[in-house]
């Protein structure tokens, strides 16, 4: 890979301390704790693939998927197996609703089976809230409904980390379907925790009210969202989020918000593109742009992806742990 | 001849704006004399005479709950029984419960279901359109006969313009007011037609943006209450908003006043006790609609109430269970149960001296029986003896654990006040035990 890789060699080999045994959210998270996940992550990322890191073998981790996903489903999996505990995975999409079950009964029914960990996905915003405040496990957000996605923010944020080595002073700007994105929301947080400058690029109809209150500067026009940005992260138009009036067709979109050539040239000559998956070509990047290594870390993205949750994984279990000897 | 006398009482009538500690006697059903000074030995000689030392306490006529959602008609007697021992010895339940109150003939089975000399007295809204969209005119003339106080569709807006002219227009025609429930469902995401995925959730502003929830504007008030003042002035209704929550509502509201338009309004406790800032953690408990309002609205909700522009206020008792709240707040229930805590909550503005307790007793006694024409108990010689006794310094918490209903979005606030009694036509339908204790002289 590419030289900053080498020269990004972490020295943190242990657990970090959290100041909770859930990640539920970014925000309100310390920045030590971050950084600390970050390094834990970026010393998981180093590792030779073979080598032993299965020193959860033992603990259980379910991973609860109230929603589709395959990347981030596939990526806690490999994350928990690469650390040695069983994984079962439950999809629930609509499942337990149909039945007529309650959220909290499907809830307690998992956590009378003594999982260690919880990764849950749910449609509904603060749905993993409600988990934590009635299981004895500990939870992992692996996304839930507008709300915040935090292990998608700490894998962006170790992808910035080891391309350009550090977060704090960077021009980064989040384009696209703001109001009905998590991963935004985790982004916003966790790039302010940690010092960036952080600008939301959205049309008025995607960009939530009062979203500068969040610490961002909101841009309606993205040659002035872009210039001069260090990273340019895009997201997904959540068509099944929307009701048809927010956004007139694909094609205007990519036309005033869709990234091309053209709009990338307004941005920092070394800007790096980022987008958490799964894309529609043509409609928020140019294709090309997409596939282009030396711009493009979609792809580092989702190779990060099982570092960080590793990091998190593990993390957790240190923390729940510490505390029960307590 | 039974005589019931309160001795040294602080005695309150809103009517009159009267608030003087006095002696009030009470021969059967009626009060016979309210007096500086009291003759008991011409009393004590009668058979039966109960004399409480009324020191500290206060006595005001019984309360009016004027927006309470049954849910079940199945919860009728229940209702009846925690409100009498909150003080409330009349309620007004709204139209939209299971079976709907749409027709005479059900109004008419509530009101002989309901019927109790000792139990408050239950008055129906009836619903103002036949069916669900809120298209076709329900029989207003023979509901009305049949006991309807107004006309309404419960927690649903009448969203449609004519329909709204020709409501408005009946209505006023068999002097009853029409009561609003003020949200533009369309701009709230709440129209039949929308997706789940676009449903308004809480208050849109910065708490929304962070917790990802979909907001409702404030807007979506005020938009519809305007268009409601342009067909009222048009048709001369009598027209009234529930719960309001925003500044702007309020504003319009008021100079609407002031242009003489018979316009009346009411709030409940959750918009000047309650911000949008609760709902951080996403507790469920807050979900209400109209739904938590900002801090700036909740100060206007207070100058509304405090310059008169609000002319009552409402527990809006919707009592939800635990299982449709112990949900992710998307899918979670909406209200919450306020008929338990619309006294002392009420009180909170007297304690906070907002404004004086005979003006806190009008807004949940005097002031609705007037919006809505029913006869009100008052504190006045030969006038019926339905009552209630108060320590207005009484401190306690609200736990949900000690209330019937659910949920409470006030669970663990201090509050003061607390009903000692509660008479209806002479009765002692509910007597504290703190009050027993306060029996001076029983024969």
């Amino acid at each position: 890979m590419n030289k900053i890789f080498k020269n990004h060699k972490s020295t943190s080999s242990s657990p970090v301390n959290l100041l909770s045994s859930h990640l539920l959210a970014i925000e309100g998270m310390q920045k030590y704790e971050i950084e600390g996940l970050l390094d834990r992550a970026n010393y998981f990322a180093n590792l030779d693939r073979h080598s032993d890191t299965k020193k959860l073998s033992g603990y259980v981790v379910l991973n609860v998927f109230f929603e589709n996903s395959t990347r981030t489903r596939v990526s806690f999996e490999l994350a928990a197996r690469r650390l040695g505990a069983e994984v079962i995975n439950i999809s629930l999409i609509n499942s337990s609703i149909k039945k007529g079950e309650s959220l909290l009964d499907t809830a307690s029914t998992l956590n009378a089976m003594r999982p260690d960990l919880l990764i849950v996905r749910h449609p509904h915003s603060g749905a993993p809230h409600l988990f934590a405040d009635y299981l004895n496990c500990s939870i992992i957000n692996a996304g839930d409904g507008r709300h915040e996605h935090p292990t998608q923010a700490l894998l962006d944020a170790l992808t910035i980390k080891r391309r350009i080595g550090h977060l704090e002073g960077l021009k980064i700007s989040i384009c696209g379907d703001i109001a009905n994105s998590r991963v935004a929301r985790s982004n916003i947080h966790l790039l302010n925790i940690m010092g960036a400058e952080v600008r939301c690029v959205a049309p008025s109809t995607l960009m939530p009210l009062n979203l500068e209150k969040l610490g961002v500067k909101c841009f309606y026009n993205m040659e002035e969202g872009i210039r001069d940005a260090d990273v340019v992260m895009l997201l997904r138009l959540q068509n099944e989020r929307m009701s048809g009036t927010e956004n007139p067709s694909e094609r205007e979109y990519f036309k005033f918000f869709g990234l091309d050539e053209t709009k990338l040239s307004l941005a920092n000559s070394n800007a790096v593109i980022m987008h958490p998956g799964p894309m529609n070509r043509g409609v928020e990047i140019a294709s090309a742009l997409a596939d282009d290594t030396n711009r493009s870390l979609i792809k580092t993205q989702v190779e990060m992806g099982v570092a960080v949750r590793m990091s998190i994984i593990e993390s957790l279990i240190h923390t729940k742990t510490k505390s029960l000897e307590k | 001849m039974a005589y019931t006398i309160f001795k040294s009482i602080n005695v309150l009538n809103p009517r009159t704006n009267f608030d003087e500690k006095s002696n009030v006697v009470i021969e059967n059903n009626k009060i016979i004399s309210i007096s500086k000074k009291i003759n008991l030995e011409t009393l004590t000689n009668q058979k039966s005479v109960t004399i409480y030392d009324g020191n500290g306490l206060t006595i005001s006529p019984g309360l009016m709950d004027m927006r309470v959602n049954l849910g079940k008609t199945e919860n009728l007697k229940l209702t009846q029984k925690v409100a009498l021992e909150n003080g409330i010895t009349s309620i007004v339940i709204l139209p939209n419960q299971t079976p709907k109150l749409n027709n005479p003939s059900i109004i008419d089975h509530i009101y002989k279901q309901s019927e109790n000399t000792i139990l408050p007295k239950v008055n129906v809204y009836g619903a103002a359109t036949k069916d669900d969209a809120g298209l076709e005119m329900s029989e207003l003339g023979l509901m009305s006969e049949m006991g309807a106080v107004g006309f309404t569709n419960g927690n649903k807006s009448i969203k449609n313009s004519l329909v709204m002219r020709r409501l408005m227009s009946y209505a006023k025609m068999i002097n009853r007011p029409i009561i609003q429930h003020a949200e533009d469902q369309d701009l709230s995401g709440l129209n039949q037609a929308s997706t789940t995925s676009i449903r308004g959730e809480m208050n849109e502003g910065e708490i929304s943006t962070r917790l990802g929830l979909i907001g409702i504007p404030s807007c979506a008030e005020v938009i519809m209450i305007e268009r409601d003042i342009r067909l009222a002035e048009l048709t001369g209704v009598h027209y009234h908003v529930a719960h309001v929550s925003t500044r702007e509502a309020i504003d319009v509201i008021r100079q609407a006043k002031k242009k003489g338009l018979n316009i009346t309004c009411d709030t409940a406790p959750p918009y000047f006790l309650l911000n949008e800032n609760v709902l951080l953690n996403y507790d469920t408990s807050f979900k209400i609609s109209p739904p938590l309002r900002t801090e700036d609205d909740r100060m206007a909700v207070i100058e509304g109430i405090q310059d008169g522009t609000i002319d009552a206020i409402a527990s809006d008792h919707r009592a939800r269970s635990k299982d449709t709240k112990v949900q992710p707040f998307s899918a979670a229930s909406i209200g919450a149960a306020g008929i338990e805590t619309l006294f002392s909550l009420t009180l909170e503005l007297v304690h906070k001296k907002l404004i004086n307790l005979n003006k806190a007793i009008s807004l949940i006694s005097l002031n609705p029986s007037k919006i809505l024409k029913i006869k009100e108990p008052t504190l006045e010689l030969h006038e019926d003896a339905t009552f209630i006794i108060f320590d207005d310094k009484f401190k306690s918490t609200i736990n949900q654990k000690d209330l019937m209903f659910s949920p409470t979005p006030f669970e663990g606030r201090s509050i003061k006040g607390h009903i000692l009694a509660t008479f209806i036509r002479g009765n002692p339908s509910h007597l504290n035990n703190l009050l027993r204790k306060r029996v001076l002289n029983e024969f």
